[in-house]
């Protein structure tokens, strides 16, 4: 009947006016509302020794895809050489030493609405700014971003941190 | 083969316009002689207005229960004076209940499917209703190589997203 039709056309539309906005609105708060939430979250650094000469790579890093990718695929031996767990705190400087005497700076600046954290590193000799002073990265949780290039021992430090190791790690 | 029109059909199908130019026509010659289809048709438009007015107003803020007493006080309202009432009534009068039953019975149809959108999407899980993407991977904002010379690039991770690279170049520093 033509009335029903009119009467079913009316409330599909009403049913959709309410659920497209409203939802997405509640659902985007609430993620929000979590992010806000947040003021430290745990984070790993990976130490990694990389050589071009032929070797083992350390089964470590059987689940990081990524370091057998170029420019990585160069090197044919990777060695884990630590493996340090520490906690970012917003707006706190945490430090991990690396083996070439340096420290790298990790601190949490942000927690982004979609989830994702905004890290501020550095690393450089005690009180020098002698390699990087500054670099400010947005990863989202388990996913790692790398600093590589520095010799030590005849190869090639690759530091690879991840923030909020726990959730999705690759 | 079509079925002929029913008297009903046919004054629905002209409510919403649906029929032919003469068709039309014959039924609004119809109409002058027949109060009651008249009548009708009043009925119908009020129940008309009032969704349009409903449907308008529910493009702001929504308030159900306020919405629902406010449809229901629109049709139960008293219907605009009519010739019918006019006319001299008989001792006895067939209602056509059929017809009634029907169309009142689209309307409760029409706020059922409503009513069950709307607890649908009050009662869905959260999660089932999030449209925005997640966003993997990780991404340089800033860098700061000092006096070295330094690279930012991608590369692809375990589930495809682009993982930050900074490759900057040294000289092997001594232990302190």
């Amino acid at each position: 009947m033509s009335l029903i039709r009119h009467f079913l056309v009316i409330a599909v539309m009403l049913g959709a006016a309410v659920a497209s906005p409203a939802s997405a609105q509640g659902s985007s708060l609430a993620r929000s509302d979590r992010a806000s939430t947040i003021s430290s979250v745990p984070a790993e650094v990976i130490v990694v020794l990389a050589k071009e000469e032929p070797g083992k790579i350390d089964p470590q890093l059987a689940k990081m895809t990524a370091l057998r990718r170029p420019p990585f695929n160069s090197f044919r031996s990777m060695k884990v050489l630590s493996r340090p767990k520490l906690k970012l705190t917003l707006g706190k400087d945490a430090l991990v030493s690396l083996p070439n005497g340096r420290r790298m700076k990790l601190t949490l600046l942000r927690v982004m609405p979609d989830g994702r954290y905004k890290v501020k590193a550095a690393i450089n000799r005690p009180n020098k700014s002698d390699y990087l002073p500054l670099l400010q990265v947005i990863a989202s949780a388990g996913d790692p971003f790398f600093v590589a290039g520095q010799t030590y021992q005849g190869g090639t430090l690759i530091v690879g941190v991840i923030v909020d190791p726990k959730k999705t790690a690759q | 083969m079509e079925s002929p029109k029913t008297e009903e059909e046919k004054l629905q199908m002209f409510f919403d316009g649906e029929l032919a130019p003469e068709e039309e026509a014959s039924v609004r010659r119809s109409l002058e002689g027949s109060p009651e289809a008249a009548a009708q048709l009043r009925e119908w438009e009020q129940l008309r207005a009032a969704m349009k007015s409903v449907a308008t107003d529910w493009a702001g803020e929504i308030d159900s229960d306020a919405l629902f007493a406010r449809i229901e006080n629109e049709i139960s309202a008293p219907a605009v004076p009519i010739e019918r009432l006019k006319l001299e009534q008989p001792a006895l009068r067939v209602v056509p209940g059929g017809r009634e039953r029907r169309v009142w019975g689209g309307v409760a149809t029409g706020f059922a499917a409503a009513a069950a959108i709307l607890l649908a999407v009050m009662a869905w899980p959260e999660p089932h209703l999030d449209p925005a993407p997640i966003v993997r991977g990780s991404q340089v904002l800033e860098a700061d190589f000092g006096s070295n010379t330094g690279t930012i690039f991608e590369v692809e991770g375990g589930a495809g997203q682009s993982l930050a690279v900074i490759w900057i170049d040294d000289e092997e520093v001594g232990l302190p």
